[in-house]
């Protein structure tokens, strides 16, 4: 399928296709810019009001907390406001839900060039969207956009977006995992005026209302964004009339100068290239059994950032999401990898980044494909592997290095969907939000972060059980963390957990699945490091769950229940749970890094004791060996690593070319060169792995493994799909080092993970 | 015979006393603090006293009718991490509780950069490794109904396990233990007889709310201070009582009033933090005096800087509280770390070119250049030094010479970079340190409903009067207040002295409108009937007894809880509408107008109890006499300050603060030097020495 860029014909007008800005904006002579501003502005003043821009962002999202209140706003808070100049640059983006930054200078955007005649863009406006083909994650996610006048002139905008609760389509929640479209989905409004000379127009709200099945809670979160925008823009309007507006709109500009320098900075330490991830998705729709593939390709060109999703599945079932969901996907690790140190001030970088996916992809779907999904799947599945391929990207720079983590927890949500009667006698409707516990990726220098988290919301809250219980029928029988759901490696991935309940005082429980994930892991580990935990769904019919709670002999773990094991499907629609029928929840955890064999037995040791690990890990995947007393052996702990890397060299015979290093390319690779040109080796023993032009992977030894054997919790992956799955492993051939693995479909060809041009 | 109150407050460097008498007196003394046996540096204060007094110890204690007494003792052991051994017994199942936590790496209130660059974003060391964490069987549900009954069988095997493994402390915490404490009760004997020597707590005890996560923490941060503060507080009871003190020794708690030794003991949690909350107490007792109100309160020191609110004469409370990233359930006066004080690095970001002040700080060591402790990084304190507010001789009573041509070195070399004049920089690095406060400050009073503009500001520690006078200008307050009479830091202990005796204790009991009235005064009678055994045990006369009654209320669906106080002790059928009124009204104060949803079904989620007991009162009297004639003696040698609105003065007048009286009136530009700290008074401003002896800066 073409890219955008290679489709100059087609209309990218938010309409049948997904809205693409073009370079420069059609605006109407009515609107007049500001765009004017002071060049030189002392240190002193432009920190000063540099750390109070910041502060209004923030501020604007904590109004939005306050008034709304909703768990959604304050637990998972998938909410963020953003700053943005009169042209839609990115001032400051929030420290929310990062997803929402790459559908917001797109909605600005296309008010600028779609309202700027009609009706026109006027101080005391505010526009109300969600149109997911204009700029939305999915429907849920609606925005609301104020422009901010001085002396008639529009001189920057304030924007929220806030997940609402329900905004229509067949499933409560509007998460529509068997939608056929987006008919069938939440209402989509392209930005409508809603606010007016700072009244808000009732006729509007009526509308926007009348689709939900929770409109005064809708109302309220109304109310949140209106109270966010209004503070947001009176600070701004406080601030030019002290500083004047040269001088705020200069650190604005500056702000965004600065990002880009830093980015720049970055880009020049880095060699050109191009890295590439690919993972799947698993079941589009109920009773699909196939996996989807999704590729990500960044390239570097100078001081350029294209990514491309060429390769990835054509747009399918209620699987999808739009141009700028994956976007905001790539956006989110960008950010975190890039641009931390700046404040999310990523309006600098994307000067510099071209986002150039295929249209008709599932990630990059055109109308009117289903996408209330899209947050818990497409996004998840586009913005995971751009942490692997740009922290391999940024791995020759030391410093850079620093930053890189693999993939975390929950990069497929195991969304379980749940309605009935609850103890209080009052219908009701929920997704189980546990999975958000989620867990953080190795470092490259240290161990991930257990139950750290999802990295796509640097902040938010998991429930207590306490509070879930008090809201909903259900009693938990245990919220534990999964030894070995970590992904082993030099360093090993962050834990995730396992949620387990039975239905409480209600006669039971309608459910639905959504996921993937489940037949082969999607969060696998970097250079070297191994998968964690695939998502798993485990059901219990008539188990004996009840019997052993009056036996006052609770269960910690399903598996010591008898009942007859039932297998979910990944898409399962309203089946029924008892309140003998025991259900748990695991969601995938965080990526390894670096070899297994690598890793400091005295940390496996610890690992152990912490119940991190089990004991057949350290022995099986880490080749450490125990002592009685539970010490490492170290004599024999050297000799087993000693023995399985002799086997992964498996007779290979390794050439060896002298010459300098050139870069630290990656964890075990190495690139040299000599007067013949660049070549890879293996950064422990110097082994030749071949030309640069070549895939290293193809002068590695090569074991092919059952895909169960990358983690001991991994199933059978026919439980779910018909595709053969296959786990690959590249070993050097003179030292027998884990330099890279892959998750793949076997039909799929060995993955150019790095493709360097120097 | 004459009776006397006595506040003992033990501080990083001094420990301090203040003896109140009957008629009002104030006698303060100070003794140095003595870490690794803090009692003793406690009786030198208390023998500093009597001297002054004329009187022996031994006299002094014999007449004293209530002692209160401020520790750092628990707060000591968990920010030097030198805890106990702690056990957790908890419901099966649920062990990794507080290895979980809450999603964010217990990240709130941490600098947002950290946040999102995960490298830097780890989880805290757990209070209580795995392996010390037993689960047994036993559950209850949401209505508090017993769904398991326990098994006890698994809990003498947990017991031991953990007797075996050494702990020191054992701590309980089981799911919804907060409605059905029994459980916990029963396995707290088992310790109780199993291991009599252990220290012991439970949940439903020591704080009994709703949120295990924020409960277990809390008991298990309650056990990891445990044994060391009980040994350390009997260790106060014996001393004082061999000198003849014979009334329950109150120890002061960081909900801003005393609880009693015996309480004390089995609830060290209650002590966490408590020196901080004792100097918002001594802000409201003294701005009571003075007619305000409503008071920001702000601590800034050298590595630490604290905001606290007082409003309409109650300082605003949290029930959530942070320490070392550990989140737990805790009523206290709310008190905000919001930066890092006069230690706040400054720094160039290399990339961008841009100068920038914290929030890295360089702590007490190495500290600011100045200091000639090995810092090397230039800190917002050099900048003071360079600026010439704060004199190198003078500082903290002269006990600590500054290095003012390192200051200048330091700064100079940024200056350099930028391309600046050195004072041009460092008035800049104020400029940014002073802004940044303002809206940090701004951040944790806007932000919980409290306009600034309605506020005095009162400015504690060693480095707020340097700065006050341009974030509180900034911040729009009403004027400045520094409070005198002797250190800020004596504040304390008479923040001590001047508490009352304060028990407070939540029921939760979740409910939906409309509520059932009997119900309500069912729980209500309940906390009622705890609360006065408490304090009849405590020897409180029945005329001193108070009880306060307050639900927190919430919409029904949503987070947000706010406090609702009913009058009285019991609830109608009639205040029922009254009530919602009173939830919408604080709701709104606090979350904003309109953001409270008309007509929505509300749900009262605890009830809450604050009994206290008056104690008497110290009392401040005010000078009769004031005086406009600025003594000889507070007349200091001129110095040369650089002002950043005027440039460097050479003449700028300094003043000896303590030498200051009543009535005494000064125009900035000046500085006015006392022991512990600088007041940095800005062209434009005017300072008074009020009748009390406190400064106050109009704005």
């Amino acid at each position: 399928m073409p890219r955008i860029s290679e489709m100059p014909d087609t209309l990218f007008d938010g309409v049948s296709q997904a809205y693409v800005p073009p370079e420069k904006l059609r605006i109407s002579d009515r609107l007049k810019l500001h765009r004017e501003w002071e060049q030189n502005i002392d240190p002193v003043t432009y920190e000063v009001i540099r750390h109070n821009l910041w502060n209004i962002n923030e501020e604007h999202g904590a109004t939005i907390q306050r008034i709304s209140g909703s768990p959604i706003a304050m637990y998972a808070l998938d909410l963020n406001p953003s700053l943005l100049t009169e042209d839609a640059e990115f001032i400051y983006f929030g420290p929310y839900m990062q997803y929402m930054s790459g559908v917001t200078d797109t909605q600005v955007k296309w008010i600028l060039e779609n309202r700027s005649e009609n009706p026109g863009i006027q101080e005391g406006d505010m526009f109300l969207a969600n149109d997911p083909w204009v700029g939305a994650a999915h429907q849920m996610d609606v925005m609301l956009i104020c422009p901010v006048f001085h002396e008639g002139e529009l001189f920057c905008w304030v924007t929220n977006c806030l997940h609402q609760y329900d905004i229509g389509g067949i499933t409560p929640g509007s998460f529509c995992p068997a939608a056929r479209d987006a008919f069938d989905e939440g209402i989509l409004i392209p930005p409508v005026k809603i606010v007016e000379n700072d009244v808000v127009r009732k006729d509007i709200e009526d509308l926007y209302l009348r689709s939900s099945r929770k409109p005064e809670m809708v109302a309220l979160d109304f109310r949140a964004q209106l109270a966010g925008n209004i503070s947001a823009r009176e600070r701004v309007l406080a601030l030019i009339q002290r500083y004047g507006p040269r001088t705020v709109k200069g650190v604005m500009k500056q702000i965004i100068n600065h990002a880009e320098k830093a980015f720049l900075n970055k880009m020049s330490k880095l060699p050109d290239g191009v890295w590439q991830e690919r993972t799947y998705i698993e079941a589009c729709r109920p009773g699909d059994r196939r996996t989807h593939r999704v590729i990500l390709t960044v390239e570097k060109k100078g001081s350029t950032l294209s990514f491309y999703n060429e390769g990835s599945a054509p747009q399918d079932g209620a699987m999808n999401a739009t141009y700028s969901g994956w976007r905001g996907s790539v956006m989110v690790a960008i950010n975190e990898l890039l641009c931390w140190d700046q404040y999310f001030a990523i309006g600098g970088a994307l000067r510099h980044i071209k986002f150039d996916p295929s249209p008709g992809t599932f990630n990059c779907a055109n109308f009117p494909a289903s996408v209330s999904t899209a947050p818990v799947q497409a996004m998840e599945i586009s913005l995971y592997p751009a942490y692997n391929a740009i922290s391999k990207m940024i791995f020759p720079d030391p410093q850079m290095r620093k930053d890189i983590f693999c993939i975390g927890g929950t990069s497929q949500w195991p969304a379980t969907i749940f309605r009935g009667i609850d103890q209080w006698g009052e219908r009701y409707g929920y997704l189980l939000i546990d999975p958000i516990g989620g867990a953080i990726g190795a470092f490259s220098h240290a161990d991930g972060i257990n139950t750290g988290g999802q990295a796509r919301t640097p902040i938010c809250q998991l429930p207590n059980i306490e509070h879930t219980e008090q809201s909903f029928p259900l009693l938990f029988l245990y919220r534990k963390e999964i030894p070995d759901s970590g992904g082993a490696g030099k360093y090993r991935g962050g834990l995730s957990a396992e949620s387990c309940f039975i239905p409480h005082n209600t006669e039971l429980i309608t459910q639905d699945t959504l996921s993937s994930g489940n037949a082969l892991p999607t969060s696998p580990g970097m250079m070297g490091g191994y998968p964690s935990t695939t998502n798993q769904y485990q059901f219990l019919k008539k188990s004996n769950v009840l019997e052993r709670m009056h036996a006052q002999n609770m269960p910690e773990d399903i598996g010591e229940l008898e009942g007859k094991s039932v297998t979910l499907q990944l898409r399962q629609e309203n089946f029924t749970q008892l309140p003998e029928d025991v259900y748990a929840v695991r969601w995938s955890g965080g990526g390894g890094f670096g070899d297994p064999m690598d890793r400091d037995p005295a940390e496996v040791q610890a690992d152990l004791e912490n119940f991190l690990i089990s004991p057949n890990a350290a022995n099986e995947l880490y080749g450490v060996v125990l002592t009685a007393d539970g010490e490492v052996d170290t004599a024999l702990t050297e000799a087993k690593r000693s023995e399985v890397r002799r086997n992964r060299v498996n007779g290979g015979q390794p050439g060896h070319r002298s010459g300098k290093i050139i870069l630290e390319a990656a964890e075990y690779l190495n690139v040299k060169q000599d007067e013949n040109g660049s070549f890879w080796t293996c950064a422990k023993c110097d082994a030749d792995l071949g030309d640069l032009k070549d895939n290293f992977k193809d002068h590695c030894q090569l074991e092919e493994k059952e895909i169960s054997r990358s983690n001991p919790l991994i199933g059978d992956p026919i439980d779910f799909i018909d595709d053969q799955v296959v786990y690959r492993q590249f070993y050097c051939p003179g030292c027998g080092t884990l330099i890279e693995n892959e998750v793949a479909i076997a039909s799929d060809p060995i993955l150019r993970d790095i493709l360097l041009r120097m | 015979m004459t009776s006397y109150l006595c506040g003992i407050d033990i501080g990083g460097t001094f420990t301090d006393c203040v003896v109140v008498d009957q008629a009002g007196t104030v006698i303060t003394a100070k003794a140095p603090s003595t870490p690794g046996n803090f009692t003793n540096g406690m009786m030198a204060a208390l023998t500093a006293a009597a001297e002054k007094l004329e009187l022996s110890p031994e006299k002094l204690a014999q007449s004293i009718t209530h002692l209160a007494h401020g520790t750092t003792v628990g707060t000591n052991a968990v920010v030097q991490k030198k805890g106990a051994k702690v056990g957790l017994i908890t419901t099966r199942g649920h062990n990794d509780v507080i290895h979980i936590m809450r999603g964010s790496r217990g990240l709130s209130g941490r600098d947002v950069q950290k946040v999102v660059h995960f490298a830097e974003s780890s989880k805290p060391d757990p209070i209580v490794p795995k392996r010390l964490i037993q689960g047994v069987s036993e559950r209850v549900d949401c209505f508090g109904k017993i769904v398991v009954e326990l098994n006890e069988e698994e809990v003498r095997q947990s017991i031991k396990r953990l007797v075996d493994q050494g702990v020191e402390a054992i701590a309980i915490c089981f799911l919804w233990s907060f409605l059905q404490p029994l459980h916990e009760r029963r396995v707290q004997q088992m310790v109780e007889s199993m291991a009599p020597d252990l220290f012991v707590t439970c949940s439903s005890e020591l704080i009994p709310k709703w949120g295990e996560y924020e409960r277990t923490t809390a008991v298990a941060l309650n056990a990891y201070i445990g044994p060391e503060t009980t040994a350390y507080l009997r260790k106060v009871e014996e001393q004082l009582s061999q000198l003849g003190y014979s009334s329950p020794v109150q120890i002061t708690q960081c909900a801003g009033g005393t609880i009693a030794i015996e309480r004390a003991v089995k609830a060290p949690l209650l002590t966490l933090d408590s020196g901080p909350v004792s100097g918002v107490m001594g802000a409201k007792y003294i701005g009571e005096a003075m007619g305000y109100s409503n008071i920001i309160t702000t601590d800034m020191g050298g590595t630490s800087f604290d905001v606290g609110v007082v409003f309409k004469g109650e300082p605003a409370f949290s029930f959530h509280s942070l320490v070392n990233q550990y989140e737990y359930f805790l009523p206290k006066v709310d008190i905000q770390a919001i930066g890092s004080g006069g230690g706040s690095k400054v720094w160039i970001d290399e990339v961008t070119g841009t100068l920038r002040v914290g929030p890295e700080s360089a702590g007490a060591v190495p500290g600011p250049v100045c200091y000639q402790r090995g810092g090397r990084v230039a800190t917002v304190t050099d900048a003071d030094v360079v600026l010439g507010y704060l004199s190198p001789d003078h500082f903290a009573s002269g006990t600590m010479q500054l290095d003012k041509a390192a200051a200048e070195a330091a700064i100079g070399e940024i200056a350099d970079r930028l391309g600046m004049d050195l004072y041009e920089c460092a008035a800049g690095i104020v400029k940014i340190a002073d802004f940044q406060m303002a809206d940090l400050i701004r951040k944790v009073t806007i932000q919980k409903g409290f306009d600034p503009r309605d506020f005095v500001l009162f400015a504690f520690g060693g480095a707020g009067p340097v700065h006050a006078g341009v974030f509180a200008r900034e911040l729009g307050v009403q004027k400045i207040i520094i409070p005198q009479r002797d250190t800020a830091s004596v504040w304390c202990a008479f923040g001590s002295a001047a508490a009352d005796i304060l028990h407070i204790s939540d029921q939760v009991d979740i409910m939906s409108s409309p509520f059932d009235p009997a119900r309500l005064n069912a729980v209500i009678g309940n906390l009622k009937t705890q609360a006065l055994e408490q304090l009849i045990e405590e020897g409180v006369q029945a005329e001193h007894q108070q009880f306060r009654f307050t639900f927190d209320m919430r919409h029904k669906g949503q987070i947000h809880e706010v406090e609702v106080e009913i009058d009285g002790d019991q609830i109608e059928a009639a205040q029922l509408e009254p009530l919602r009124t009173r939830f919408v009204v604080n709701y709104e104060q606090l979350y904003g107008k309109g953001a409270s949803l008309p007509g929505a079904q509300l749900e009262i989620v605890a009830v809450r109890c604050r009994a206290t007991a008056q104690t008497p009162k110290p009392h401040i009297p005010a000078a009769e006499v004031l005086t406009e004639k600025i003594p000889e003696s507070a007349v200091r040698r001129p110095r040369e300050v650089h002002w950043p609105d005027l440039g460097p003065k050479n003449d700028t007048p300094i003043y000896d603060g303590h030498q200051l009286v009543p009535g005494n009136q000064i125009s900035g530009p000046a500085v006015l030097e006392l022991e512990m700290t600088t007041v940095v008074l800005h062209p434009g401003q005017h300072l008074t020495v009020d009748a009390w002896g406190n400064f106050e800066i109009e704005l």
